[in-house]
């Protein structure tokens, strides 16, 4: 009966110590990604940097934050298993700098708004999407980040990254996956990376 | 007592093992690191499939025709519409224009309530018929908001479309429409039980409505489009930047914000 007790006792304890550890993550990452968010709002409310150099800083200071290489893999879906390493590394380049344009110009707009974290979900252990607020003065913005934990640290980057953006419930990667899909029906590979570069 | 000594003592064993076990694989341990990032990327990369891979498979049996009819929205847009939006922003202030929007708003409150009601959405029924009779009055004929700006009361976008989504109506193929832009069947169909509510028309109707005729519909129209043009032309350029393809861009941005709308 005594070990009955303990087995339980042992259940239980791991049961809560797995899902404080949950919470946890949740608390950690919320801390990290809000503390982001407010270097970001000093980069884009700081008056004396040139919007370049401004743009620069806003990259340098998401990157860790984001897995744009991933990215880049999943938009081109299975076409990418069948790229050259050369290509497959110039189409990632490509991508990332696009990706980092794309992502700094948006924010740059937004001045002077709030972002409120309304929504934490946990699909998976290693999944974690924050449903955020972006308030202004005139609409509220609904913007979804969803992190994915790699199991294997990458290095320079944090423990939990982000793989897609939803905007108004419309992801960033699903659109590029349709557009490159249907782009590369009827042209090649090298012809998407010729626009890619051009929209550089 | 003794299962908690033994169970520290594995824990201890267990991490002393590790240790002395990555002393030894220390050499080997950069081809193995590579390695495993390889197998990691490719696990990921099944893993993440899963998640995208699933709508992915839509028919578009009007592709040719859709293709055509975004390149021409697109010369619209371009060569008409945003060069009058453009004059437009420079004659009118943004509060003008603003206030513009607010009554367009205000007046499309019947399609609001009865797709609300459809969907036995009876708060958001309420909280739209709080904001018609705010933004009529204190709002003076809908040009401010005071029902958002000091009652807190928001929005609740409904349409037709969403309503027949709300019961489970799949959108059907893609339809790019003249003008208006990407849409669907279902969206397309709903777009006539929407009019029947709007007070802006031009067929004989047996209830008062604001237009009469087709020169005073297009007219009201036209000053409403171009008016949402000029407050929205830089959405739609930042969206455009990001398009390698267009039709194909503009269409899965619809449908997934159109699947957003309908589950919320």
């Amino acid at each position: 009966m005594r070990g009955l007790y303990k087995k339980f006792l042992l259940f239980f304890l791991v049961a809560f110590m797995a899902q404080n550890a949950a919470a946890n993550e949740q608390v950690q990452l919320q801390n990290r990604f809000l503390k982001k968010i407010d270097e970001v709002v000093l980069i884009v409310e700081d008056k004396k940097l040139s919007k370049d150099i401004r743009n620069r800083n806003i990259v340098k200071a998401l990157t860790p934050m984001f897995d744009f290489e991933l990215m880049a893999k999943l938009s081109l879906g299975n076409v990418w298993k069948e790229l050259s390493s050369k290509d497959a590394k110039k189409f990632v380049d490509l991508y990332v700098e696009r990706m980092k344009n794309s992502y700094s110009a948006k924010i740059d707009a937004y001045e002077g708004e709030k972002v409120q974290i309304k929504k934490i979900e946990q699909p998976k252990s290693d999944r974690i999407a924050f449903v955020t607020d972006l308030t202004g003065k005139e609409n509220r913005l609904e913007i979804v980040y969803k992190f994915y934990r790699p199991k294997i640290k990458i290095s320079g980057k944090d423990e939990w990254l982000i793989y897609d953006v939803e905007i108004l419930g419309v992801s960033i990667l699903k659109t590029d996956r349709a557009q490159f899909r249907e782009f590369l029906q009827t042209k090649s590979i090298n012809e998407l990376m010729d626009v890619l570069a051009k929209q550089l | 007592m003794k299962s908690f000594c033994f169970v520290v003592l594995f824990i201890f064993i267990s991490g002393f093992t590790q240790c002395s076990a990555n002393q030894i694989d220390r050499q080997n341990e950069d081809r193995i690191v590579f390695q495993k990032e390889n197998d990691n990327i490719e696990n990921e990369f099944e893993e993440f499939a899963d998640e995208f891979e699933a709508e992915e498979k839509t028919s578009d049996p009007f592709a040719s025709y859709n293709r055509a009819m975004t390149r021409f929205n697109d010369g619209m847009y371009e060569y008409v519409l945003k060069p009058v939006a453009k004059r437009y922003d420079q004659a009118v202030s943004l509060q003008v224009q603003e206030s513009i929007r607010n009554f367009f708003n205000n007046i499309y409150f019947p399609v609001r309530f009865v797709n609300n009601l459809l969907q036995g959405k009876f708060s958001h029924t309420a909280q739209e018929t709080q904001r018609f009779f705010i933004n009529s009055t204190m709002g003076i004929l809908g040009f401010f908001d005071p029902a958002k700006n000091y009652f807190k009361i928001e929005a609740h976008e409904e349409d037709f479309g969403q309503t027949l989504g709300f019961y489970g109506i799949k959108s059907g193929p893609h339809i790019v429409l003249p003008l208006l832009g990407p849409s669907n069947l279902r969206d397309t169909i709903s777009l006539y039980p929407d009019a029947l509510l709007s007070p802006l028309d031009y067929t004989e109707r047996s209830y008062p409505t604001l237009t009469d005729t087709w020169a005073e519909f297009i007219s009201a129209k036209s000053l409403e489009e171009i008016n949402r043009i000029s407050l929205d032309m830089e959405n739609y350029e930042k969206m455009k930047k990001d398009a390698v393809d267009l039709y194909p861009y503009l269409k899965d941005a619809y449908e997934q914000y159109r699947k957003k709308q309908i589950e919320e």
